[in-house]
Formats: structure tokens, sequence, C-alpha cells
């Protein structure tokens, strides 16, 4: 027997975990509903791209990626953590398979296909609602796209990973997860503000390490109508920028990977 | 029966998907009554009635009634173009740069043009009654001859001019990126009431584009899904059986 049937295995019993009937049928209801519903057309922009970033950024906004937020909070935190307390990953363990790909096999499905639901769906839904912007700015959405996955979700995801593999308990990871979330909704306004009132790009720069979007943002939608001295990254920025957000969610999941490697203790 | 289970779960979620976009063209009838807004334009002065960026295949219709003649400007820029007018504005007075929005770009582009002597003006200080010149542009910037003027100066930017009347109406479709503002001008010399109805031909195209895809996502997943539905039905029956025997 390969590797692939035992991974599989895994796979397919973490999915029926993850998504029973009807928690994939109730989100792909309510993210399909959301991108028609949220999705703002008439969106402040300077330019086409500007437009197309604004169009997309409506989509990734509170309602909407917070339920998505959820979904994947619950799959990595709860369905990684009752298997932990449960002991089925020592079941795991028994499988000819390297520790490392029983914990791809969960990933894949926690946030593979959660991900492959609220893109498809996105992605569907702006092709139906805005085509033409969608098709001619086909680089600036997948920018937009990335920029938002990287941070909170992904950045979250890691963490939550991180703390349920510490506690080998989900709940309070879940409940910590959440609590991460909001707080980063509600931190992630201060930093042009503090930027605003010390005259200094700083907090600028080191938020759009954590949150990329928020150099996009300034990219895209500029600063023509803020004074002089607020921050408007090139597009080379941006992108290291974006690379460098992504780096600290592979460090957190490498680091994941570690742990569950070498020091889970089972 | 894996195949069965991945394709039922498959055609479950496109079927929901319908059903959302279903009840998304429910809720956009529901909210597609387009109100219109009756109010007076001042004599010999203009007031924007519409503005937005429009790109190609997304457009409105536009109805006018008044009380008495009235002519109604289409005016579209690129938006580069607007971009630039909005630097100018921005260098040419960069202390009002929070009072305007993207609507009064353009009227202010006009009052640049026709006065460039009303240069970089102070915040008005609230204690200083004497400081005039932010009331002053704005004054200027609603009269008729600063339209007139700026319309000589920008012929190219006007897509459609009505003719003198006081009912029109009007469908505009945008084949360019371009940012759209409708005006409405009084050439005469008493207040004239203006009623402006603006319906969004985009959000029709778009709701009937949402329709066709409902329909078709629909049956798709009820066909992937019935294999699964009766499968485990039959399952859950078999099951039954044995545990009452």
């Amino acid at each position: 027997m390969g590797k692939g049937r035992p991974f599989l295995e895994i796979f397919t019993c973490a999915l029926k975990e993850d998504y029973r009937f009807p928690i994939l049928e109730i989100f792909a209801f309510f993210f399909a509903l959301g991108t028609f519903v949220f999705a703002d057309l008439g969106a402040y922009a300077q330019n086409g791209e500007a437009l197309a970033y604004s169009l997309v950024r409506t989509l990734w906004g509170f309602p909407l990626f917070f339920i998505f937020v959820v979904l994947i909070l619950k799959n990595v935190a709860y369905g990684l953590g009752s298997d932990l307390d449960k002991g089925v990953i020592q079941t795991l363990f028994s499988y000819p398979l390297k520790r490392r790909y029983i914990l791809t096999a969960k990933l894949l499905s926690a946030l593979g296909i959660a991900l492959l639901l609220f893109l498809g769906i996105q992605i569907f839904g702006l092709f139906l609602l805005a085509p033409d912007v969608i098709l001619t700015y086909s680089s600036t959405v997948f920018l937009t796209c990335a920029a938002h996955l990287c941070s909170p979700a992904l950045l979250l995801a890691g963490l939550v990973l991180l703390l349920t593999l510490r506690l080998k308990r989900g709940g309070f990871a879940l409940i910590i997860g959440v609590v991460l979330y909001l707080a980063f909704t509600i931190i992630s306004p201060w930093a042009p503000s503090i930027a605003y009132a010390t005259g200094s790009d700083l907090a600028l720069k080191i938020w759009a390490v954590i949150d990329p979007n928020l150099a996009l943002q300034r990219y895209y939608l500029g600063t023509i109508w803020f004074p002089s001295e607020t921050w408007a990254p090139s597009f080379s920025e941006v992108l290291l920028y974006l690379g460098a957000g992504y780096l600290i969610v592979a460090a957190l999941f490498i680091i994941g990977y570690v742990y569950f490697e070498r020091r889970l203790g089972i | 029966m894996r195949w069965i289970t991945l394709l039922g779960r498959t055609g479950t979620v496109i079927l929901m998907v319908g059903l959302a976009l279903v009840l998304f063209s429910l809720i956009s009838s529901a909210t597609e009554y387009t109100p219109g807004f009756r109010e007076p334009i001042s004599p010999e002065e203009y007031q924007i009635v519409h503005s937005g960026v429009y790109t190609p295949q997304t457009g409105f219709q536009i109805s006018v009634e008044s009380t008495d003649n009235v002519h109604v400007y289409l005016l579209g820029v690129s938006l580069l173009e607007f971009d630039n007018w909005k630097t100018r504005l921005a260098e040419a007075y960069p202390d009002l740069a929070w009072i305007w929005g993207d609507p009064l770009v353009m009227p202010m582009i006009f009052v640049r043009e026709a006065y460039p002597d009303l240069d970089a003006p102070q915040m008005p200080d609230i204690t200083d009654l004497d400081d005039r010149q932010i009331p002053d542009i704005m004054d200027i910037m609603w009269n008729i001859a600063v339209l007139d003027k700026g319309l000589q100066t920008h012929p190219e930017i006007i897509l459609w001019e009505s003719p003198s009347s006081t009912t029109l109406s009007h469908e505009f479709i945008s084949t360019d990126e371009l940012y759209i503002t409708v005006m409405v001008a009084n050439p005469s010399s008493h207040t004239v009431q203006v009623e402006t109805k603006i319906t969004d031909l985009t959000a029709l195209a778009r709701k009937q584009r949402v329709i066709v895809a409902a329909r078709l996502l629909i049956p798709i997943g009820v066909a992937l899904a019935i294999p699964w539905l009766i499968s485990s039905k039959v399952r859950k029956g078999t099951l039954r059986q044995r545990n009452s025997s």
C-alpha cells in the first residue's frame, strides 16, 4: 500500500468530520448570498484598478469574511482539537504515514476546502456581477484576495493551530481565535491614526508587515485626500509587504508542523 | 459509494448557491424602486443630480421633470483625466482637500479655470467673519456662466446635451471607464422645481444574469444530489431494518 491511500483515508475522514451535512451547504448558502448582497459596485475609486480593488475588498468585509474565519477556525481548532482530545490522532499515527502528512491531510480539509468554497463562490459571483472589471483587472483581484487571505485569515489559522497543538483542546483555541480576529479588526484602523498623529509612517509600515492589505489599500486608493506625509508605497513595495506577510504565515505553519512531528508528546 | 457522496455533496452545495441567487434576485427586486427626488434650482444656476464611476456595459436611465425649461448635461471624463483634475485641485487648494468629494471635482475645476485668481484660499477662521473666500468659491461654483465656460473649455466631456425642455428622459450605457456627472441647469430668471429619477440599468442586467445562473445551477444541483439522497435513504432504511430484526 502506497502513501496515497492512507493519506486519502485520513483526508476523507477529516472531510466527513469538518463538513457534516448540512454544514457545508449552510456556509455555501451564506457565502453566495453574502457575495451578492455585500458586493459594492459603486465603490469609491480613482481608476479601474482601484475600482476592482474596492469591489473585492467589500467582499472581504466584516459579515462575510467573519463567517469564513469562523469556519476555518472551527475546523482547525475544533476539528483538530477534538481529535487530539479524544485520542483519534493516536489512532491515525498507527497509519503507515509520516506525521506531517497526517497534519497536511487535516489542514487540507480544514483550510483547503473552506478556501475552495469561499474563493470559488466569490470569483463566480464577481464574474456574474462585474465580468469586465474582473477580466480586465484580474491581477488586482488576485493580489487583493491574496492580501486579505494572508492576514487575518491564514495568520489567525496558524496561531490557532499552534494554540490547539499546545493545549490539545479546541474550544479554548477557537474562542481565542475569534477574540484575536475581533481585536485585529479593532486595532487595524489605529495604524493610520497613529501615523497621522505622530507624522511618521513607521506605524503604517509595521502594521503592513502583519496586514499587507494596508500597503495594497494605500497603493490602490492612494493618499491624495490625506496630508502629504502619509505613506504611499510603490508596487514593488506592496509585493514586498505581501511576501513578508506570507513569510510570517509560513513560519507559523512550519512551527506547527515541527511541533506536531516532534513535540506533541503522543 | 464515495463517488456518489462526493457528487451528491457537490450537488447540494451547487443547489444552495442557486437558492442563494434566487433569494438575492428577490431581495434586489424588492429594493429596485428608485425614488425620485425633487428640489429647487435657483435662477441661472445648475446642480449635480447624479455622479459616479461607470465601466463598459454599465449605465442608467435618467428622467427629469421640471416646472420650467431646463438643460440636462451628461458629462463624462476618463478616470485618468479625473485623477489629474483631483491632483490639480489638491495642489491648488491643499487646505480644502477634505471639504469636497468626487462629485464636486468637476464644478471645482470649472471654477478654477474660470477664476484662476481665487487661488489657494486659506481655511476660514470661524472667529473671523470677514474671511469669505470659501463661501465665494461655493457661490460662484453653481453659477450657470461657470458651467458654460467649463463646457466651452472641455467640449469633449459632453456625452449628451438635452434640448431645453420640461420633460426629458435619456438612457446611457458606458462604452469606456468614465466618471459620469449629470447636471441640470436652470437658464431662466426664476427658481425651477426639478424632479429627477435615476434607474440603474446595470442592476437590471446584473439581475438578469443572476436569474439565468440560478436557473442553471438549481437543476444541476438537484440532478447531482438525488442519487446521493436516495442512496443515503436506502442505507438508513437497511440499517433500521437490521436494527429492528
